[in-house]
């Protein structure tokens, strides 16, 4: 009989699911959900179920490596010894040259979401002053509009979608993102529920939709517009929570009496009737919900669109209610842990490093001087699954050292120097709170690292005790520890009692249910200036953007780049990782792209033929799929394209900024769906 | 004939490839072998997309040509109409993956062998649900008894599945659905 244990998926996911992990023999064997798990309720998705697989992966790394030279692929075994020597000797050289650390840089992402992964955060802490990288491709312009709309980031439990009478999935795919919330949404349905997906491409999600619209990408402002005036004008808005609650409506509603219904038409591509319907059912249907996708707001104006789109709940009273409401990440309830392993540093002595824009890593890098930047720590990240991809390349043939913590070499390690392998969460002690659902469970170690592999704790704990062994006292990060120990040390009494526990051991039989609102702003008090939902934001305004939610155009196609390439997810791959593993891949054919049949016969392209997709920036080939699901300017490639050396899907990329995002994340973040190019064939 | 089979709700499947993997989780499959495949269906219909995800794995026909081509004899039906596949008798000749019309028998290059969907007959027999029947999210899979159900509202078939006359699969499907959808401005 194998040994169960449980785990936790800490992939940057909506669904933070609790896995049970069966054990024979010291082997992972397979992997389940956990039933005891509210929201996943017992399943995993298509990633999740290919763990054991990941885990096992003949191209998993186990042993330090170094490549010599850099870029050759000729990565030979090293010792732990040698390599953390290697890298202790490389700061403290930096150090003396520089009589500074900030030529160390510091770039960690959401490959693993673990608190216990913050350990190298507050590793480079000890040291002082750093470079670390600022910002995220993620999610900053939306969250920014909620800031400015409602003081903070709060949301439903996405339970509660099952009292909606409306759901709204806009920009937003859960169907392969956020699988399990899909039991959610059916359950709403089979109680009446109608659901609405507005998406410039027909997704999964939106084949399940009672009403489908496909406005052009980045017009949603311009459709929620539209859905403001029609709202105001058949008097559908809720007089009494205007002038309860919101702040600077009046403004809102003489700015939408110089809007027209043909210019919604003209921005948006969607018929006059179309903008009538989804009204409609929004504003005549209580309570309804509005889950405001992460692809949206990643346009140039993604950030003034999605506060044009939460506007609508504030004008039909569709908060603080069960089944109304706004949807999108939250880390409210992550703000309940003691943050034992990131702060275990900053909680004594305040650090404050040098940062430096994630989002244009290879500009920021080139030109950061006195000091410059000579080595980089590269952890839990592809940088090739951003933007500006080619000045990247220089940038990173400029350092001195790159140092690599992950389980598998990626498309940054050509330019690494020293690749040390990290566990996966089926080896380590960890615990991570959710930024969707609102259920806590622990992950224990279910078998030991594999290999050489050691916990992100670890090789902190290591690296310091090579720092201070070569110049004593210089880090002030402990040298030792013991795992569980950590683990105990993020939580507290605040999130025992929400859990009802007396210790984080209880968690082991099963994961609970934090005691948290099921409904956000029941107390009408919003964390804005006025205490009010801020439609007109003097926040906003002193920040340079629009006080009102008005539209700015989205970014358009140049001449010579006519078509819009849209990038959004797939099912079998979270941005660059699992995308290596055959269970997820093999069969299933070379990626392609997507092109609007009636595209694809104008230019004289059937199904399969080779096409060369180009811009200023570069250029890939492809095989097409004919797919109506598209409008006829856009081209649609899942993540997962592999890339070569020399051609990166997201070489193309431009990565202008979006107009939000400095508020929440330190920097904007990129309008990664606002990427023009053209193609021919190849 | 007791006959057990798949019902499959293309109305429901949301293409997320859960039921996929996680029959290769729960047998522990090689690199290339897929008992259940999961593909995307697109069509032009006068409402609009038509679109749908179709998950298939082995049909457990009621005239397997697996059976009927196999050499060694590796086939068998059993009684309650489930094809089961002998792997210790396999050879690897691939004779049953090329007649296959559904590509259900799977070959593993590790193993040198073909091997394919049983069922789960041993979770059946210990009263529990198929591996991919319980990794579905959305109520889209479920086992059958071919001989129990009403067919009424069923369909025998769907687009791109290969000709159902020659082995006469056991499956069947709730019909694909298009509701209302404004793609753009005529």
């Amino acid at each position: 009989m194998p040994k169960v244990f449980r785990n936790l998926c800490p992939r940057n996911c909506f669904s933070t699911c609790s896995i049970l992990s069966y054990v024979e023999n010291g082997k992972l064997v397979r992997v389940s959900g956990d039933p005891a798990h509210g929201f996943t309720r017992g399943n995993l998705c298509a990633k999740g179920y290919a763990y054991v697989e990941r885990v096992y992966s003949p191209e998993r790394i186990l042993h330090p490596l170094r490549q010599f030279p850099r870029g050759s692929g000729n990565w030979c075994p090293i010792t732990w010894e040698e390599a953390l020597e290697t890298i202790a000797r490389k700061i403290l050289e930096l150090k003396g040259r520089y009589h500074s650390f900030r030529p160390v840089g510091f770039c960690k992402q959401y490959g693993n979401m673990g608190l216990l992964h913050y350990a190298a955060n507050a590793l480079f802490d000890g040291l002082g002053s750093v470079t670390v990288t600022e910002g995220n491709s993620c999610w900053s312009a939306g969250l920014d509009a909620y800031l400015y709309s409602m003081g903070s980031m709060e949301k439903p439990d996405p339970e509660d979608m099952v009292n909606s009478k409306v759901i709204v999935l806009w920009g937003v795919n859960p169907a392969w993102t956020a699988v399990h919330q899909m039991h959610f949404i059916d359950r709403a349905r089979t109680r009446g529920a109608q659901v609405v997906v507005i998406d410039p491409v027909f997704t999964a999600t939106a084949a399940q939709a009672d009403l489908y619209l496909r406005p052009k990408a980045g017009s949603d402002g311009a459709l929620a517009l539209g859905m403001a005036k029609y709202i105001v004008e058949n008097a559908w808005h809720d007089h009494e929570f205007l002038a309860h609650h919101v702040e600077g409506y009046e403004a809102f509603f003489a700015y939408l009496t110089s809007i027209s219904y043909d210019w919604v038409e003209q921005e948006t591509a969607l018929p006059v009737e179309a903008i009538k319907e989804v009204t409609e059912l929004y504003a005549l249907n209580s309570p309804a919900a509005i889950w405001t996708g992460l692809g949206l707001q990643r346009h140039t104006n993604g950030g003034q669109n999605v506060r044009t789109i939460l506007t609508l709940a504030a004008l039909t009273g569709n908060l603080g209610r069960p089944g109304a409401g706004l949807y999108n990440p939250s880390m409210t309830p992550w703000e309940l842990f003691s943050f034992y392993t990131r702060d275990h540093v900053i909680s004594r002595h305040p650090v404050e490093h040098r940062r430096i824009n994630i989002n244009l890593l290879g500009a920021e890098l080139k030109k950061t001087t006195d000091p410059p930047v000579k080595m980089l720590w590269l952890a839990q990240r592809d940088l090739f699954q951003d933007a500006h991809t080619g000045s990247l390349r220089g940038a990173l043939e400029d350092l001195e050292l790159i140092v690599q913590v992950d389980q598998f070499l990626n498309r940054s390690s050509r330019y690494a120097d020293i690749f040390l392998p990290t566990t996966t969460q089926f080896e380590e002690w960890d615990v991570l709170p959710s930024y969707w659902h609102h259920w806590i469970g622990i992950n224990e170690p279910a078998i030991s690292p594999l290999g050489e592999s050691k916990s992100d704790l670890q090789i902190a704990w290591d690296l310091s005790r090579k720092l201070n062994e070569l110049s004593p006292g210089i880090c002030s990060f402990p040298t030792a520890g013991k795992e569980e120990e950590w683990v105990a040390g993020e939580f507290n009494q605040e999130v025992y009692s929400r859990l009802e526990i007396e210790d984080y051991r209880e968690l082991l039989q099963g994961p609970r249910k934090l005691k948290w609102p099921q409904v956000a702003w029941e107390e009408m008090k919003f964390k804005t200036p006025s205490e009010k939902f801020e439609i007109s934001s003097l926040t906003a305004a002193s920040e340079g953007l629009p006080l009102l939610p008005v539209y700015s155009e989205p970014a358009s196609a140049p001449a010579a780049y006519p078509f819009r390439l849209m990038t959004p997810h797939s099912q079998s791959g979270n941005n660059s990782q699992f995308l290596n593993l055959p269970w997820l891949t093999w069969g299933t054919g070379e990626p392609c792209l997507r092109i609007n049949p009636l595209t694809a016969k104008r230019l004289g392209l059937s199904n399969g033929a080779r096409v060369r997709v180009y811009n200023q920036q570069g250029e890939i080939v492809f095989p097409v799929k004919l797919s109506a699901t598209i409008r006829e300017d856009t081209l649609v490639c899942f993540q997962g394209w592999p890339g070569s050396a020399e051609h990166e899907l997201n070489d193309l990329l431009n990565g202008s900024p979006t107009d939000m995002g400095s508020k929440g994340s330190g920097r904007p973040s990129i309008a990664i769906h606002d990427t023009f190019v053209n193609l021919c064939p190849a | 004939m007791r006959q057990v089979g798949f019902l499959v709700d293309v109305s429901r499947c949301l293409g997320c490839r859960a039921c996929e993997v996680a029959c290769k989780n729960y047998f522990g499959l090689g690199e290339t072998q897929r008992y259940r495949r999961v593909s995307e269906v697109e069509w032009q219909t006068e409402d609009g997309i038509g679109l749908f995800y179709l998950s298939l794995a082995c049909n457990h026909c009621e005239n397997p040509e697996c059976f009927r081509v196999c050499p060694n004899r590796t086939y068998r039906k059993r009684r309650d109409g489930i094809v089961v596949h002998d792997a210790g008798l396999c050879d690897g000749c691939c004779t049953c993956v090329k007649a296959c019309p559904y590509g259900a028998p799977q070959y593993d290059a590790d193993t040198g062998k073909v091997d394919k969907c049983d069922l789960c007959v041993s979770r059946l027999d210990a009263g529990l649900r198929p591996a991919c029947e319980e990794a579905c999210t959305n109520d889209a899979l479920k086992v059958i008894f071919l001989d129990r159900i009403d067919e009424t509202g069923l369909l025998k078939s769907v687009p791109t599945l290969p000709d159902i006359r020659i082995t006469r699969p056991s499956i069947r499907f709730n019909p694909p659905v298009v509701r209302k959808q404004w793609l753009s401005k005529k």
